[in-house]
């Protein structure tokens, strides 16, 4: 099925929808300054390097890796927060120079303001990214996303009055509202108990039908990634972490949480990825 | 219902210690225990009430009423005060955010924080020729550096989630500032502003002493009177306007705690 569509999508254009082409990260010491032993030596640490991905428009992909390994910050590279030591980004066949409206970004920890109700934190977003719309247009807008995601009863609270998993769902309305194809997240569900967890999860599914949007999901659990994704990208131990597989998960959809962990498919990939990652983990202990 | 007891027994307990307080002032005034000629209790209280009841007489500089010269350093404060801040909040957002800005004013703010206001005193009279625009000039540079630190530790330290979601929203840095950086280190500003008004009020007093009028000038004619009554009814109101001052940011902070 992911075959297929991809060939699709390149007969009518011919790139991906995210292209990632030998791209690395470096992390330099800031230089202090007076620092004699440093000098003129740029030494650094490389988070990720020779990073090479195609993604498929409206596709959903999800990134595994051990803890530390660089999957944030392959995922801030990706949305323009940070700029790669080399190599580069290319959405629809532009390579990117920063951060745009055309991905709209879920951090773990929600990244709600505060000060600002929950419909008043989509509205931030709004007016941002679309400066000429009406107040009244902004405000309907606000309104819909936040219906979309169930808290049209939650609009004037703040965020401390929220639930964790209400919060998440304020940062997906967020996400969402400023109209992206694309979606970045970032362990989105990690803090939340396995009921809340699973809830979102089908939310986020039936929200990716509709939309049309690509999703890249970082994640720690592999029966998330199991559920969700059409391919599911590994990453190895960093540092200088390198994609070691890509495994295309050919399961049906949609997908019963139940039914699936009876399918042989489904098994013998979820071997895979835990092999992998114990031995992955495995690396890192021996390092450090 | 346990609560309103125990905010009566406060209530109480309070007014028993100063009635004790107030009794053991004037023993102690009365028998000559301290010094010959120390005002008691009874004696300030009067003068207390006697300043209250027509606080706003004015014959002359030196025989001002009370809330005259309270008005006066008020206002001086205020003023210097308000310009302070309005140069410390984009100064130490300023700060917050550049390396440049912070290595190249860090080295200034570390060597003149330290340095009594009143040092400046002879300062302003040299250049403003004028004790007015001295007073003011004086609050300014006290005010100046706790509102100056705190906002520029606000912006270093900010959630920095909140300028990923600015970000990766596209937004300028003058939204940035605006919509997410400035509400966001509300709470160190006010911090900030509370410390600045507090060290204010406290150098108001002595700058006053040297200028002529206000609170502070008030002491120092008191004690050239040698009416020690007069000036203990001047600390009472300077410590009550100090604390209600004090109590208004108090309340502004609670506004303005994200946290709760
Ligand atoms: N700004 C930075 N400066 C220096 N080193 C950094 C910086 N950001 C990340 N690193 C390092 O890069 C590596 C990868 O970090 P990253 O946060 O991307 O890992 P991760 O896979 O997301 O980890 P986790 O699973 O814990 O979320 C880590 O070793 C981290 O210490
Ligand atoms: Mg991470």
């Amino acid at each position: 099925m992911n075959k297929k569509s991809s060939k699709k999508s390149s007969s009518i254009e011919n790139y991906s929808h995210l292209e990632l082409f030998n791209l690395g990260k470096i992390f330099f010491k800031e230089k202090k300054f007076i620092d004699f032993r440093s000098k003129g030596n740029r030494s650094g640490f490389e988070a990720i390097k020779d990073i090479n991905l195609k993604i498929e428009k409206n596709t959903f992909v999800s990134i595994i890796g051990p803890s530390g390994c660089g999957k944030s910050t392959l995922l801030n590279l990706i949305a323009g927060l940070q700029a790669p030591t080399s190599g580069k980004i290319v959405i629809d066949g532009q390579a990117i120079k920063g951060p745009g409206p055309d991905r709209g970004v879920i951090f773990q920890n929600y990244a709600l303001m505060p000060w600002l109700t929950t419909i008043q934190n989509i509205e931030f977003a709004l007016n941002t990214v679309f400066p000429a719309k009406t107040k009244a247009d902004v405000k309907e807008r606000a309104r819909k996303y936040l219906r979309m995601v169930g808290l049209e009863k939650a609009s004037n609270k703040f965020p401390k009055e929220l639930s964790g998993g209400m919060k998440q769902r304020v940062a997906i309305a967020r996400a969402l509202s400023i109209n992206p194809n694309m979606l970045l997240m970032d362990e989105p569900f990690g803090a939340l108990d396995a009921l809340t967890r699973s809830y979102l999860q089908d939310e986020l599914l039936s929200i990716w039908r509709k939309n049309k949007v690509t999703v890249v999901l970082i994640t720690h659990s592999i029966e998330e990634a199991l559920l969700l994704s059409d391919k599911i990208v590994l990453m190895s131990s960093g540092p200088s972490a390198i994609i070691s597989e890509e495994i295309s998960v050919d399961l049906e959809r949609p997908r019963d949480r139940e039914k699936i962990e009876q399918d042989p498919n489904y098994l013998k990939i979820k071997m895979r990825l835990e092999k992998h990652l114990l031995r992955e983990t495995r690396a890192v202990e021996e390092v450090t | 219902m346990n609560k309103a007891i125990s905010t009566r027994l406060t209530f109480a307990v309070a007014i028993l210690s100063l009635l004790i307080f107030i009794i053991l002032w004037q023993v102690i005034a009365q028998q000559g225990l301290l010094v010959k000629n120390f005002p008691g209790s009874f004696k300030t209280i009067g003068s207390l009430i006697w300043w209250v009841s027509d606080p706003f007489f004015d014959n002359g500089p030196n025989d001002l009423g009370i809330g005259t010269n309270l008005l006066i350093s008020l206002r001086r404060v205020l003023i210097g005060y308000s310009l302070a801040v309005l140069v410390a909040v984009p100064l130490g957002v300023l700060m917050g955010m550049s390396k440049l800005a912070q290595s190249s004013l860090n080295p200034y703010v570390q060597l003149l924080k330290p340095v009594s206001p009143l040092a400046w005193l002879p300062v302003g009279l040299f250049v403003f020729r004028n004790s007015e625009i001295t007073g003011i000039f004086v609050i300014f540079i006290t005010s100046i550096w706790p509102t100056l630190i705190n906002t520029a530790f606000g912006v270093a330290s900010i959630n920095p989630d909140y300028l990923r979601v600015s970000k990766s929203l596209g937004a300028s840095k003058s939204t940035t500032i605006r919509r997410v950086i400035l509400p966001a280190i509300m709470p160190n500003i006010l911090a900030g502003m509370r410390i600045s008004m507090g060290t204010a009020w406290l150098v108001i007093v002595a700058a006053e002493m040297l200028l002529g009028t206000g609170i502070g000038y008030f002491i120092w004619n008191e004690w050239n009177n040698l009416s020690l009554e007069n000036i203990f009814v001047a600390i009472i109101i300077i410590g009550f306007t100090g604390f209600i001052l004090d109590q208004f940011f108090g309340f502004l902070q609670d506004k303005f705690d994200y946290s709760i």
